[in-house]
């Protein structure tokens, strides 16, 4: 543990060198604003759902052409109908939030997990549900929706990963960090439900170090950035941060330091990320990094590695199904600027002490990996 | 004479209580002998055995549920979904106002609050094998925390 923590000193201290940060016109503000909504006297539906998203703007120096819009979902984790109904009534809420966005979003980012377990009947149910929203949509995949079929339905309806477009000035990439995980279920003759099944469990570790990008997708991002110029604004979602928070629940992607090698020359990059179902934002050398909220469930801030830069949001009250999870909007503005909003179902999103927002517990709690994992045919 | 027999008689009595007391004290001191290496492997390999039996639990194994009568869960959902590692669960800080509840609960109590309200499934025996085997999860998940009763 102490050779962990000195190896992330030294890679902190080499990757925060005072000019290896993102540009410094780049400024940061949090402006905090009650939704639309509720300007609007939409009193009923904040009866109903206790609904009080509280809006958090980052300003990003981003040059667009012109002024527009996107919008982000991710993380519905969707089970069949006859199993849970909560998960698909959170999602079909925030599509239909989407679809009611005013002027219209340019498009969605859909950033994986759409499904529980991968199942071919969860998929479509997602994709039906996904089919309400009208505008373009773009998918990368999570690793719920990959490690029964290894990813033969995902691709049958959302397409290959990676993907890359510019739109109004902007070039947007789309990253695959689930598909190339070491096999584990070769050795042990796991059936592939059981593939998925340690997949889908975020604190096991028999699914391993499974975030990567892999050195084919690495070749590809290179070769793909090498004609743009170093202050071209670049977008680039994936599923997994792309930075090092908490390797054992996979909140990375083991080769992000090869990612960082190849975005360095690139002055102006964002990468938006899913997978942590929480409020997070990083700056590592020159990239910005966004955590997206989840529609299905919030995660707890993992024991170590919650970045500094974070303004962690508040724990949320397991009793209430609509709290601390939500999708985002995104406006990118000739300002120059993009500015993010989180759409959370809640009354706060952010917490003023540590006690609230749960990062104060790594203060007098020690945690451990889970026990079955290590016993008999995993070890 | 009659004081001499008197005497005579609180000497015996005092002898019979010395001597049940003598006997009791080799039960007294019974556990204060050196415990071996077997037997401490023993009472670790049973307390490991309810930590994986709960951990299972805690990960919605339905295996294990069918073994144990329960159901914890009807939406899919199991205990590790939303406490990885059990984060979050703080065993160490019980017994303590628990605000979902409104009372002062034990860990148990919160553990079937949980089971019962986003797991939406059946309340278990707190005296009852399921319920121990997930103490005994959760408190090794945590060990080595700072143990902080009452504490929010």
């Amino acid at each position: 543990m102490i050779d962990l923590e000195r190896e992330r000193r030294e890679t902190q201290r080499e990757l925060n060198k005072p000019d290896e940060r993102p540009d410094p016109s780049l400024k940061i503000t949090r402006r905090t604003f009650l939704h639309r909504s509720l300007v609007a006297g939409a009193v009923t539906g904040a009866a109903t759902y206790g609904w009080f998203p509280l809006i958090n703007t980052l300003n990003l120096a981003f040059g667009a052409q012109a002024p527009f819009s996107f919008a982000w979902i991710s993380d519905t984790h969707l089970y069949p109908k006859t199993v849970n109904t909560r998960f698909v009534e959170k999602a079909t809420r925030a599509v239909k939030e989407v679809q009611a966005m005013k002027p219209a979003a340019d498009f969605l980012m859909f950033g994986g997990d759409l499904a529980q377990l991968a199942d071919p009947v969860e998929l479509r149910l997602g994709n039906d549900i996904l089919k309400e929203i009208t505008i373009k949509k773009h998918f990368i995949p999570g690793e719920h929706d990959w490690y029964l079929d290894m990813g033969k339905t995902w691709v049958s309806l959302f397409g290959n990963s990676p993907w890359t477009f510019e739109h109004k000035g902007v070039q947007f990439i789309g990253l695959d960090t689930v598909s190339r995980a070491p096999d584990y279920w070769s050795a042990t003759k796991m059936s592939p439900k059981e593939r998925m099944g340690h997949m889908a469990t975020l604190d096991g570790s028999v699914a391993g170090p499974w975030a990567g990008v892999g050195s084919d997708q690495l070749q590809w991002l290179s070769k793909t950035l090498s004609p743009l110029s170093k202050d071209k604004p670049i977008v680039i979602f994936s599923h997994n941060p792309l930075y090092e928070y908490y390797p054992p629940w996979n909140f990375w992607v083991r080769d992000w330091r090869q990612v960082h090698e190849i975005l360095k020359p690139y002055a102006n990059v964002t990468n938006i990320h899913g997978h942590t179902h929480q409020v997070l934002y990083n700056e590592i050398g020159t990239m910005r990094s966004i955590g997206m909220l989840a529609t299905s469930w919030p995660w707890p801030y993992a024991p170590q590695g919650v970045p500094q830069l974070t303004k962690p949001m508040i724990r949320a009250n397991p009793g209430d199904y609509f709290d601390g999870v939500g999708w985002a909007k995104l406006n990118v503005t000739a300002a120059p600027k993009v500015e993010h909003e989180y759409m959370m179902w809640r009354k706060d999103v952010y917490a003023e002490a540590q006690v609230d927002s749960g990062t104060g517990d790594n203060d007098n709690q020690i945690l451990r990996p889970r026990v079955a994992d290590q016993m008999w045919p995993y070890k | 004479m009659r004081k001499i027999l008197r005497w005579r008689g609180g000497l015996l009595l005092l002898a019979a209580f010395l001597f049940v007391f003598a006997s009791r004290m080799d039960h007294v001191q019974a556990h204060k002998e050196k415990h071996t290496p077997e037997q401490l492997k023993a009472f670790q390999d049973v307390f490991m055995e309810q930590v994986r039996i709960g951990d299972l639990l805690f990960h919605g194994d339905g295996d294990t549920e069918k073994k144990f009568d329960v159901n914890l869960s009807k939406t899919g959902m199991a205990c590790a979904m939303c406490h990885p590692f059990a984060s979050d669960t703080h065993p160490h800080e019980f017994p303590k106002f628990q605000e979902q509840i409104q009372e002062f609960a034990t860990l148990r109590d919160m553990i079937n609050w949980c089971i019962e309200n986003p797991n939406e499934g059946e309340r278990i025996d707190v005296n009852g094998p399921a319920m121990k085997a997930l103490e005994a999860y959760h408190y090794w998940s945590n060990k080595g925390s700072v143990l902080d009763p009452g504490k929010h």
